[in-house]
């Protein structure tokens, strides 16, 4: 078996006496589309916030890259230089700029130097422009493209973010709640792109919307958290059968349906 | 990047109204108000009253890339002006040479200290270039040291405000003691020449004014041009949301150290003009007050647009001007309450007001029309 | 000479067993009818130690001519002082020296006498010298403690042997503690300058003993003797109680700026407080909260001239006057008791409508609280200036904290100790008000969360105003105190400002905790910066530019202290960015 691309070893992260994530193992493998799920308090955002360098563990180790001699240590690291490795992250409430208009938010968010004298310099050549077209058409933005991102629907902020996120072509994605305040039609195609970035990509999705859940972990697996540690692992319908889940998440019935 | 590049269409193309208010001002305070003065049009002392306020603009731009733009308050600027006049003071205290009140070699308040050859620090200062040299370095290599410590550790809103503000304060303290070999709390004063130009010569106060105008338009013109690069996208983007920009992956920190050593370089030369013009600088420029004072210009004039400040520093001095003349008392309780009311009531400044007034013209024409 | 000292003595076990036969005035005006000189200044000396009060104003008198012999009823001279005004033929009613009482004439009536006519007591320079020894011995004895102890280390250090045996009758009949201390270094000090080797060696050891502090300069002159006259043990017992001597000096040292820096976190303590609760609770920096302080300091001042004999004010081309209640005595000094409410409530009342008509608007935007804060502040401290004069008031302060108490050679003010336990009763109050009332427990909650406070029912807005009159009555209390040990003028509260502003940045917001170790720690780095600011900027010395920099800045302890402490804030913030306690969030911003 491959190793994985992300290693996630008992690491423990308390907060004033609260252990947020406890004992918590987690492997992501190269191109695997990853669905986790969990009640509210499980530890999903504290999770990605150790993953992504905004808070640091107690303990426990985090390791990124296939190849155990060559892989960095997380847990070091802060947020820049994890963004700058290719772990890219879309937060539960939509963070876009707002006072930036959509094609400044994708500009932004391109790949590229990210150093305060390369960007005084920086011109877009046709291969940059050309990729943010490409990207506004995938985000269905192409005819907002001057509207400030403040002025977008909801949904339409998330598919930005989503975008953001993809010109930034990180290899692991990380994302947080996509379907939030989408309609089911753009529910659903959120999924399906999500789907096609498996692959090429690694994927991590929080999703508390099961029918999304169950659409997107069709060929994947999905890890339910809970009170901070991984509760089970696998196939969306085993995972759904497990009683254990049943009776911490589904049987609270607040998020078993929409 | 082998094809033709473009250059960031991203930025909104510059609007025209700013490019003719560039070129506009430019022309005006390079050519028209000094050839006024020559022809005897204005007299010497309003050109060098505006020269004044040149100086001030450059302070308040200073204090507007920060905050305006990057979302800084920065009590510091005015430590930073007033580095940039010591450093060019230095520079003029040794051109009067033995003409102070003592006939000394070295200046008037060495010789009242006890001093009777020159500290080995001020040595270098009798030449022209490393004076200037120092207006930039001093400054700069202070805020980049602070700055640094600061954006490292994450300091931002109101806690660098306020450490700014102490910043400020230490200066102030250091440069009020007698020891500092600074000239204590009466500052430098009683210039004589610079570069060898008799500074009571008008001539050489309309030479000093161009050059002010002329480093103020560069200013301008320099800051247009950041707006307009990715630089000018991403210090937006701290501004409107710090932590989002990190995990767009841009070292916020590092983007603002540099905005920060800009802009104190930038308030220096502001105060390095300042003091041949007005002729007399000290410590009690220092203080955090002179500072909020300049963010009141910006406020007045309009946060985040380049004419705003500009505007706010000429407006607010030119009311200055009047007022402690016409009623002293009050000058401090109108700028007070000029403040509290554009925080309050106008956050865009003076240079919203059109955009403000325009919809409340447009009803009071459109309202008769149904009459006629 | 053998004579005074056996009189002396004689005199010291009379006063001892209480038996005196003489009151110190008879003795006097024996002393000065006293014919043959020896026996005069025999008689002189006897006096020194004597606890009678009139007897050193007199010696004065005799000194400067004006003690007269006028002739007495039976022919003998009597010795008197003119008192009281001079009547037309410039006569004063004479007073006997030996009783205080008038000198009657034969029908028993007062007389008075001119100088004029009179001859007056003689004296001579032995005499004036004995006088003058009797004077500073007589404080030895005085019922003031602190005129004691100054008196008898005064005889200590002008190492007089002649006033040895006086100290020596002092030190077997006193009681208190501290004199004894004090009686047996000056002994000792004296002792050190006795030609006899054996002598000044047991008076090295005694100020050994007694880590005597005074002693310095002389165990080093005594030293330089020793080691002239080539004398080792003498010289190495020196050593040692030079050595002892300096311990105790840098114990007591620390233990002194120990307390002051004691008493100025305190002193920083009351001034953030207030500020710690605007900006903690409700993330408002308040720029004017130095005005605040300057308007619970002139609600003193006010308050104390109502008590006295009122004021007149013309606050801004008006005139006001006050009617003042004329107080006398402890009334008087109760003006304080009644300005600490008063204080508090006129700067919360203050804090009320700052609140209500300006920072309300601003509470999402900090940075824009903090510009409109400074516009009002700017209007604050014109309008305490047009209304009070620009010149600094003066506030008195009760008589006792001008006092003093010496803890094993350690000197606490009682100011200071004033300013620990004033600082002290506030920071419980708060923490009552807090913890115990439901106010407190209101505003705790809007600070954890508005949101779902506003949801509860709780109207936040009401909070927010009495959690900003809270914290500007605060500082209302801190001006009422500062006006105690300072002038108070329209910028008092600026000059504290921004250290209030350091101790609540390096002590977190939301937590009293915080803001009391920061405070306290603030004040115990800016004292031990200061009082060891050359040793500090000496250990820099190698470092180019910099070094020579704090050499120079280290001329000036006080800014060396503040720029120290505003360079250690930065770099602790570095440690904990966001101060002592951080009240953590997780949203993005």
């Amino acid at each position: 078996m491959a190793h994985p691309l992300l290693t996630v070893e008992d690491v423990t992260k308390t907060y004033d006496g609260f252990k947020a994530i406890t004992k918590l193992n987690f492997y992501l493998f190269e191109g695997e589309l990853r669905t986790v799920i969990g009640p509210n308090g499980a530890g999903k955002s504290t999770f990605f916030d150790l993953l992504t360098g905004r808070a640091h563990p107690d303990s426990g180790k985090i390791e990124y890259g296939t190849d155990p001699a060559d892989s960095h240590d997380l847990t070091k690291m802060d947020e820049v230089a994890i963004n700058r490795l290719g772990i890219g992250r879309k937060f539960q409430a939509p963070s876009v700029y707002v006072d930036h208009t959509v094609y400044e938010n994708l500009v932004l968010s391109l790949r590229g130097s990210r150093g305060v004298f390369a960007s005084l310099f920086l011109r877009l050549g046709s291969t940059e422009t050309d990729r943010i077209d490409e990207l506004l058409k995938l985000i269905r933005l192409d005819a907002k493209r001057d509207w400030k991102a403040g002025l977008l629907a909801h949904g339409e902020k998330q598919w930005l973010e989503i975008g953001m996120l993809l010109a930034q072509e990180p290899r692991v994605l990380l994302i947080d709640e996509p379907a939030a305040g989408m309609t089911d039609e753009e529910t659903h195609r959120t999924g399906e792109l999500l789907l096609s970035l498996a692959g090429k990509h690694s994927l991590v999705v929080v999703e508390h919307d099961m029918a999304f859940v169950r659409q997107i972990a069709q060929n994947g697996k999905v890890t339910v958290l809970h009170q901070g540690s991984v509760l089970c692992e696998g196939k969306f319908d085993d995972v759904q059968a497990d009683p254990r889940v049943r009776e911490v998440y589904l049987g609270r019935g607040k998020h078993g349906n929409r | 990047m082998t094809k033709p590049s473009s250059p960031m269409p991203a930025a909104p193309a510059p609007p025209s109204d700013t490019v003719a208010g560039i070129v506009f001002f430019g022309a005006f305070a390079l050519l028209v108000m000094p050839m006024l003065d020559a022809f005897g049009t204005i007299d010497h002392f309003t050109l060098n009253l505006w020269g004044k306020y040149l100086c001030y603009a450059l302070l308040a731009l200073s204090v507007d890339m920060l905050w305006g733009g990057t979302g800084l308050l920065s009590l510091g600027q005015a430590l930073f002006f007033t580095l940039g006049g010591y450093m060019h003071g230095m520079y003029l205290m040794r051109m009067i040479g033995d003409q102070g009140q003592y006939h000394k070699p070295i200046p008037d308040f060495l010789v009242f200290l006890g001093w009777t050859d020159l500290p080995s620090f001020w040595r270098p200062f009798e030449h022209f270039s490393f004076a200037m040299l120092m207006v930039f370095l001093l400054p700069g290599a202070l805020a980049f040291v602070f700055g640094w410590l600061a954006f490292r550790s994450r300091i931002k809103g109101v806690y660098f405000s306020i450490l700014t503000q102490a910043l400020t304060y230490a200066g102030a303290l250091i440069f009020f003691r007698n020891n500092t070999l600074m000239g204590g709390n009466n500052g430098f004063t009683d210039f004589k020449s610079e570069l060898g130009f008799p500074l009571a010569d008008p001539a050489t106060q309309r030479g000093l004014f161009v050059v002010t105008a002329a480093v103020l338009l560069l200013t301008v013109i320099g800051l247009h041009w950041l707006r307009g690069t990715k630089f000018g996208l991403v210090q937006r983007a701290i501004r409107d949301g710090e932590n989002r920009t990190l995990f767009s992956g841009y070292a916020t920190p590092t983007f603002k150290l540099f905005l920060f050593v800009a802009a104190a370089m930038i308030a220096a030369i502001g105060g390095a003009l300042y003091v041949p013009q007005v002729g007399i600088i000290n410590p009690s420029d220092m203080t955090p007050d002179k500072s909020l004072e300049a963010i009141v210009w910006v406020a007045v004039g309009g946060r985040g647009t380049l004419a705003g400040p500009i505007l706010g520093a000429v407006a607010v001095n030119l009311l200055k001007s009047y007022a402690t003349r016409a009623f002293p008392d009050l000058w401090l309780i109108l700028l007070g309450g000029l403040f509290l009311l554009v925080v309050l009531f106008l956050p865009g400044g003076l240079i919203s007001l059109p955009d403000k007034l325009r919809p409340l013209w447009a009803k009071l024409r459109r309202s008769p029309a149904p009459t006629a | 000479m053998k004579a005074f000292f056996r009189t002396i003595l004689l005199f010291a076990c009379f006063s001892a067993l209480g038996l005196r036969a003489e009151t110190g005035r008879e003795a006097l005006a024996k002393a000065i009818l006293e014919p043959s000189d020896a026996e005069k200044r025999a008689r002189l000396m006897a006096l020194a130690g004597t606890r009678d009060e009139a007897v050193i104003p007199l010696l004065e008198l005799w000194k400067k001519d004006a003690l007269f012999l006028a002739p007495g009823l039976d022919g003998k001279p009597v010795p008197v002082e003119l008192v009281g005004p001079a009547d037309a033929d410039g006569k004063r009613a004479a007073q006997r020296v030996d009783s205080g009482r008038p000198l009657l004439d034969a029908s028993g009536r007062p007389l008075s006498l001119s100088p004029k006519g009179l001859k007056s007591a003689e004296h001579n320079g032995a005499l004036r010298r004995a006088m003058r020894t009797v004077s500073d011995l007589a404080d030895l004895s005085s019922p003031d403690a602190s005129k004691k102890l100054r008196a008898i280390a005064a005889v200590g250090q002008a190492q007089d042997a002649e006033k040895l045996p006086a100290l020596l009758n002092r030190l077997e009949v006193e009681q208190d503690a501290a004199a004894v201390k004090a009686l047996r270094e000056a002994v000792a000090l004296i002792r050190l300058g006795s030609p006899d080797r054996a002598v000044r060696l047991a008076a090295v050891r005694e100020l050994d003993a007694l880590q005597s502090l005074a002693s310095t300069d002389f165990l080093a002159k005594a030293r330089v003797k020793a080691e002239q006259e080539k004398d080792p043990g003498l010289v190495a017992a020196v050593r040692s109680a030079e050595l002892s001597v300096g311990r105790h000096r840098s114990v007591v040292d620390g233990a002194g700026t120990l307390f002051r820096s004691l008493s100025l976190g305190s002193i920083l303590l009351i001034v953030a407080l207030g500020l710690a609760i605007t900006f903690g609770q409700m993330g408002v920096i308040n720029m004017a909260h130095g005005e605040m302080i300057a308007i619970g300091a002139y609600t003193t001042y006010v308050v104390q001239n109502l008590f006295a004999s009122g004021l007149a004010l013309s606050p801004f081309g008006f005139s006001l006057s006050l009617p003042g209640l004329h107080a006398t005595g402890a009334a008087k000094d109760a003006y304080f008791l009644v300005a600490l409410p008063m204080s508090f409530f006129v700067a919360a009342g203050a804090g009320l409508l700052l609140e209500r008509t300006v920072i309300r608007f601003l509470y999402r935007r900090p940075l824009e609280s903090l510009l409109a804060t400074w516009g009002v502040s700017l209007l604050l401290q014109q309008g305490l200036r047009l209304t009070f004069g620009a010149n600094n008031v003066q506030v008195g302060s009760p008589a006792f904290l001008s006092g003093n108490w010496l803890v094993a050679d350690v000197l606490l003010g009682w100011n200071r100790v004033f300013v620990i336990a004033f600082a002290a009763c506030i920071v419980l109050g708060v923490w009552l008000a807090l913890t115990r009332t439901s106010l407190g427990l209101l505003i705790r909650c809007v600070t954890q969360n508005r949101a779902m406070a506003a949801c509860m029912g709780v109207r936040t807005g009401r909070v927010n105003m009495l959690t900003f009159a809270l914290g500007s009555g605060l500082a209302g209390l801190a001006g009422a105190f500062l006006s105690q040990i300072g002038n108070v003028g329209p910028s008092l509260g600026q000059s504290y400002i921004v250290d209030s502003f350091m101790v609540v940045v390096a002590g977190g917001v939301g937590n009293l905790v915080g803001t009391v170790i920061s405070a306290l720690g603030i004040g115990t780095f800016d004292q031990f910066t200061q009082q060891y600011a050359p040793a500090f900027a000496n250990a820099f010395a190698g470092v180019p530019v910099v070094g020579g920099f704090l050499q120079n800045l280290a001329q000036d302890s006080a800014v060396f202290g503040k720029i120290l402490v505003l360079c250690g804030i930065i770099l602790f913030l570095q440690w904990r960015p966001s101060g002592l306690f951080a009240a953590r969030s997780r949203s993005l911003d």
